[in-house]
């Protein structure tokens, strides 16, 4: 078995459709609308709650992009536990938290798929982007489990957090006791990279650092040019209490914050060039 | 067949065909059992990446407002979905022969509608535009009519009386929400329950 696998190569059935992450940033619609927004001739939507006139079809589209992310981590866990051999690449207590974590997936995404049926969607119904995976196909060890379980990980606790306050505020028991339990795994494998960060890279700074790097360009992708973030535009809110129970100092999340304000700035930036461009 | 124009005639943001929208809106047009005599104009905000959608009805004169995505394919970005177009198109203009049947009543316009009005109308267009044999993504409807009218026995019944319906009255719709708020649990507006409840408590100095 090859190791080191390409998203492109991911195995798939007819029912999905890829899209990349660059023609949703590209879309000349977002530079319109946030012009719009900053002229106050209309507000944004702001955060996934009840009482936005979209939100049925908003937390539909969130939930089939949890499902496949539960699939990408699913498959960047599987990837760890192969690519690297037992040793100086991967102590064998790592490769058995990456097997748990496995397991761990694969309940959210049979999970997922039943909140998905929950709430009227069909799989496939919405396209699926795979740049979640693409975090996971770091050569370096240290860089891949910072990548997926500080990085990948951090987001799934903002968008379970989210999840979870949206079943709760709509009073639907079954998606907020799912994203409860969901939210809860997700704790524990961010705090698995916390872990073996430190525990790697304790003689190592220099690598640590790299590590650390990473993170920061992979934790900016993950913005989603502001989609996640602390603003009021931001419909995914970063989940603090959850992420400091996870191992993130407050320094740490302040940092993620500050980088999803620069993720939506440069968002609106090339926003604004593509509606230039089509106008 | 009811005339019908689409503004704008050209797209620059998404890659839609406004002959083909035309087309689609006289399609459902006449399912909905709307004349000759009877304009459409259909407004598209293709620079907003959202997708809602009202109508207006000014005598025989209609203007459907929509933004971009309302008519976008989920798995193609910019790209006009027909099927999903129809479902929008539908829906709207079901809603637009009621208001011009004189024995369905008078609901107030399009914005002055509360969530539950408008899941409860939905549900009874969209039921119709199943019948009519297209696809009307019935489970779809029903989470949204949940989300407004509560995760209740109550509430999916009467989904299912709406969505079965074929003769309702303004006065119906309005009683099949009463009939789901009776049961439906107060809710908070913004912010989390639990969140709100530590509120509470921090202020009561609990």
């Amino acid at each position: 078995m090859r190791k080191s696998f390409p998203a492109d190569d991911l195995a798939r059935d007819s029912r999905f459709i890829r899209r990349r992450i660059e023609e949703t940033v590209m879309d000349p619609r977002n530079g319109a609308f946030r012009e719009r927004v900053e002229k106050g001739e209309i507000k944004a939507p702001g955060r996934l709650e009840p009482d936005r006139p979209d939100a049925p079809d908003a937390a539909r589209q969130l939930m089939h992009g949890i499902f496949t992310g539960e699939i990408q981590a699913l498959e960047g866990a599987g990837r760890t536990c192969w690519d690297f051999e037992v040793g100086d690449d991967a102590p064998y207590a790592l490769k058995l938290d990456m097997a748990r974590q496995c397991w761990d997936e694969a309940r959210h995404t049979e999970i997922s798929m039943k909140l998905n049926e929950h709430m009227g969607t069909e799989i496939g119904e919405f396209a699926e982007a795979t740049f979640l995976y693409e975090a996971a196909c770091n050569p370096d060890p240290v860089l891949r489990l910072t990548g997926v379980n500080r990085a990948l990980e951090g987001l799934a606790i903002d968008v379970f957090n989210t999840m979870r306050d949206f079943g709760d505020l709509s009073d639907d028991p079954v998606l907020e006791f799912c994203e409860d339990w969901m939210l809860a795994d997700e704790v524990t494998h961010v705090k698995m990279g916390s872990d073996w960060l430190r525990k790697m890279t304790e003689n190592d700074p220099e690598r640590r650092e790299q590590a650390l790097e990473f993170q920061r360009i992979v934790d900016k992708l993950f913005s989603l040019g502001g989609f996640r973030g602390d603003s009021e535009e931001s419909p995914i809110k970063l989940a603090r209490k959850f992420r400091e129970m996870a191992g993130f100092s407050e320094d740490e999340i302040d940092e993620i914050s500050d980088i999803a304000d620069e993720a939506m700035a440069e968002a609106t930036a090339i926003g604004k060039a593509a509606t230039a461009a089509a106008s | 067949m009811a005339k019908v124009s689409v503004q704008p005639e050209e797209f620059t943001f998404v890659n839609y065909d406004a002959k083909r929208i035309i087309a689609l809106a006289e399609e459902m047009a006449a399912h909905a059992g709307l004349g000759d005599d009877v304009a459409i104009t259909i407004e598209i905000d293709e620079k907003s990446p959202f997708g809602y959608t009202t109508s207006a009805v000014d005598g025989p004169t209609v203007t459907i407002f929509a933004e971009s995505a309302a008519f976008e394919d989920a798995k193609n970005l910019r790209e006009l979905s027909e099927e999903g177009s129809r479902q929008v198109l539908g829906r709207l203009l079901y809603r637009v022969g009621d208001r011009m049947d004189p024995a369905f009543g008078d609901p107030p316009p399009d914005k002055g509608l509360s969530f539950e009005q408008s899941s409860a109308w939905n549900a009874y267009a969209m039921g119709r535009l199943e019948r009519a044999g297209y696809f009307a993504h019935k489970e779809r409807r029903r989470y949204a009519f949940r989300i407004r009218h509560g995760f209740t026995d109550v509430a999916d019944q009467v989904f299912d009386r709406l969505w079965a319906s074929e003769t309702l009255t303004w006065a119906d719709i309005e009683a099949a929400c009463a009939q789901t708020a009776a049961v439906r649990p107060e809710r908070e507006t913004k912010g989390p329950k639990s969140k709100a409840k530590a509120k509470a408590k921090a202020k009561a100095g609990k």
